[in-house]
């Protein structure tokens, strides 16, 4: 048998060719169009139907019998007839023939002269007898054809709707790995044979799965029938022109660009798998899965193309960025180290004005890359965070410990529970949150002014409250002012890459929570952060009093 | 005045070196300085320094690694300089035995306190342990296992003064949490980090008079406490 590709249709066209196909059929045995299924079905059916046969006009015989003689044989005949009618309708064209068959030596040897004889004398009855076989035979083929009209119907419906829930399962799929769990369950149910997809690896060989095999998964493919049906894009082994022998069926997984893979199918029943339209419909099956493949790749593709972008803008934003904040302190180290270098007339307090410039712009240089190293950190991947028992006293008193110059001159207040439960998170980036958070209002904020923290924690979650009496954050800014290298006035004489709550949300968002600002009724700006805790703190051994 | 004792410096880049050498000779310090870690510790045995500063990040040993086989047989007071921002790293070398650390960049004035007290501290070493220790309005009587906040007697749990005495013993330094945990509750305690949170916390309500912006029990978060000496 010569089982080769057959280009790809669209879907409706496909359906006319089944119809096509089925009406050939309608005249065979019906064993080779079935599903194994629908074969044992007919089985059944089929000793039913030649239990029928025999019963049917033997029953109206018994029926008849004690009216024969108030019944012409033409109206004998007619109820034979109806039964061997309703023996076609129901059990198939053999059936009703050896209906009609039972009903002609029934009625030859019950109802047609001479009685208890299969002879028939009366001329009249055997042209009546003859008759009726003829109309038995004509209306139980039309039967037959309404039958297996309805039949056809039926099987083309379950192809339609199987390939219906392939395909709107398929839509819903996103991965690559569903969309080929979802096939190799389909074509299972569909087909009874157990199936494997292979892909190639990126020189274009063909590997087996790397993920575990489904318990309707094929195990054993041949790599060379894979790779020979992968080259050549032509069927290979059961059937095929290469290697027909094979147990299996190697067929290519066409794209619009080209091989996809192979399915590798198992012809462990080929009558559901054999018979064209079986056949198209796993074309069908091949096809709708190889697009679906294509779409989860392209979408994957767009993905990453959008990634790509995003941090290419990032990367360009970095660069001016870096180019503005690290350039004009480092031209002040240069060019007051040079003019100290040469300058040997320079009066005392002229070098001391420029030392210090150097070490200032140093000190800012130390600040901005700091930030720029931490975030690029934060960005560098998945921010793996360093979880241990920490009391919330101790990460606030750090941070405030760690600006202590800074804030000398702020009241800060700090509202916090003295008995407030430990909490799991990483205390160094907590720590650097509350330290950019602060940093934050102490340059924003007129000097002097008082900054508040207060912490609070319930059994499943931490909040952070850093909240200033600045001038606010304007309502249309709150969400922007969490992206990278965003500050409110750009070219602002702050110093600051527009890092520091980019970092904080980075951190905050690492641990599962959120951070949001908001403006104070009475004026200033408002950072909360929440972190969920999810474990209970743990309990100590209680220490005996001294 | 007695005479400084002689620096062993171990740092790879060699304007930084420059920078320290010159720094500390500055302040009258000999400073013995190579780029790399075997020769380092050669010099550590043959020349007998008084204090290496060791970087971390070398050429050809990592400075662990330094750290590790210096402390097999010698007690030389160290220094570790980290350029990267990781607590791991530091807390590290502190557990292999270095003294203290600093992270780059980092002041002239930083430097010098950190080493003027480990110097100070191995001066004190030979007389012993000390008795008393005092800063601000806190005074400990280390025997006596007393301890005063503004001359009013504080009563401590014994864990609590445990964890106060290891930091006094170590005034001046980090001191990581797990050797806190090793030294005040014992080797199987190191991963149980939350005692030693729990106790710092109720050591400073106790000790500090605002414990959320302590004065002398000081965290450095992600390494360890460090008892402040001034």
């Amino acid at each position: 048998m010569n089982i080769q590709a057959k280009p790809l249709r669209p879907s409706s066209k496909r359906l006319i060719g089944v119809t096509r196909y089925d009406k050939s059929a309608n005249n065979n045995t019906d064993a080779l169009n079935m599903s194994s299924a629908d074969f044992h079905q007919v089985n059944k059916y089929r000793y039913a139907g030649w239990l029928c046969g025999l019963i049917f006009p033997l029953g109206l015989t018994a029926i008849d019998w004690p009216f024969r003689h108030l019944l012409t044989p033409s109206n004998i005949l007619m109820i034979y007839l109806l039964g061997v009618f309703f023996t076609a309708i129901r059990f198939g064209l053999l059936a009703s023939i050896l209906a009609s068959l039972t009903s002609v030596a029934a009625f030859a040897f019950f109802f047609a002269p001479p009685i208890f004889s299969f002879a028939i004398s009366d001329q009249e009855n055997l042209f009546e007898v003859s008759v009726m076989v003829v109309i038995g035979y004509v209306t139980s083929s039309l039967a037959q054809n309404v039958r297996t009209q309805a039949y056809v119907a039926e099987r083309r419906e379950q192809r339609v709707s199987a390939l219906y829930r392939l395909s709107k399962e398929l839509a819903e799929a996103q991965l690559d790995k569903e969309i080929i769990f979802i096939g190799v369950h389909h074509i299972y149910t569909e087909f009874g044979a157990q199936n494997t997809f292979l892909f190639p690896e990126q020189l274009g060989n063909l590997h087996y799965p790397n993920e575990p095999a489904l318990p309707v998964s094929l195990r054993g493919a041949d790599l060379d029938l894979a790779q020979q049906a992968f080259n050549s894009n032509r069927y290979s082994g059961y059937g095929s022109d290469y290697f027909p022998n094979a147990p299996a069926l190697y067929m290519p997984l066409k794209g619009s660009s080209g091989i996809l893979g192979v399915l590798v199918l198992e012809v462990s029943d080929e009558r559901r798998i054999l018979p064209s339209e079986q056949r198209q419909l796993l074309d069908a099956f091949i096809s709708q899965i190889a697009h679906a493949l294509e779409r989860a790749n392209l979408g994957e593709q767009a993905k990453d193309a959008t990634l790509k972008m995003q941090a290419e803008t990032l990367r360009n934003s970095l660069l001016s960025s870096i180019s503005h904040d690290l350039r004009t302190p480092l031209a002040t180290i240069v060019g007051a180290a040079n003019t100290l270098e040469t300058g040997e007339q320079l009066s005392e307090s002229s070098k001391k004005k420029l030392v210090t410039a150097i070490s200032k712009e140093a000190q800012r240089m130390t600040d901005l890359t700091t930030k720029i190293l931490e975030m690029a950190r934060l960005e560098a991947g998945q921010v793996v965070l360093n979880r241990q028992w920490n009391t919330p006293e101790e990460i606030v008193g750090g941070a405030l410990h760690r600006l202590d110059k800074k804030l000398k001159h702020r009241p800060i207040k700090v509202n916090m529970a003295i008995d407030l439960p430990l909490i799991h998170v990483d205390a160094v980036l907590l720590q650097q949150v509350l330290i950019n958070l602060l940093e934050n209002a102490d340059k924003y904020t007129p000097a002097n002014s008082a900054i508040d923290i207060t912490v609070s924690t319930n059994h499943s979650r931490l909040s952070i409250i850093v909240a200033d009496c600045g001038p606010g954050v304007p309502t249309h800014l709150q969400d922007k002012i969490f992206d990278k290298f965003f500050r409110v006035q750009t070219e602002s004489a702050q110093s600051g890459v527009g890092l520091g709550l980019s970092i904080c949300k980075a951190v905050v968002e690492a641990h599962g929570g959120e951070i949001h600002v908001s403006n104070r009724s009475g004026g200033g700006a408002m950072f909360q952060l929440h972190l969920p805790q999810t474990e209970p703190p743990p309990s100590i051994e209680q220490e005996d009093k001294a | 005045m007695k005479a400084n004792p002689l620096l062993l410096l171990i740092e790879d880049d060699p304007q930084f070196r420059l920078l320290l050498t010159t720094t500390l000779e500055n302040q009258n310090f000999s400073v013995l300085a190579v780029d790399n870690g075997r020769e380092g510790l050669i010099l550590a045995r043959t020349e007998h320094p008084g204090l290496l500063i060791l970087d971390l990040g070398l050429p050809d040993i990592d400075g662990q690694e330094v750290i590790r086989r210096l402390r097999m047989n010698s007690e030389l007071p160290i220094i570790v300089l980290s350029a990267r921002n990781q607590e791991s790293d530091i807390t590290q070398a502190l557990d292999n035995g270095a003294d203290d650390y600093l992270t780059k960049p980092f002041s002239n004035a930083e430097l010098m306190s950190r080493i003027n007290a480990l110097l100070r501290r191995i001066a004190k070493l030979p007389s012993g342990s000390q008795e008393y220790f005092q800063v601000g309005d806190l005074k400990v009587e280390l025997t006596k296992r007393r301890v005063f906040v503004s001359d009013k007697e504080v009563n401590l749990t014994p864990i609590e003064f445990r964890l106060l005495s290891e930091l006094v013993r170590n005034c001046g330094f980090v001191v990581t949490h797990r050797q806190l945990l090793t030294k005040v509750w014992g080797a199987s305690y190191i991963e149980h980090n939350h005692y030693l949170r729990i106790y710092m916390g109720q050591l400073r309500h106790k000790l500090e008079a605002d414990p959320t912006r302590p004065r002398y029990l000081l965290t450095e978060v992600g390494v360890g406490y460090r008892l402040t000496e001034e």
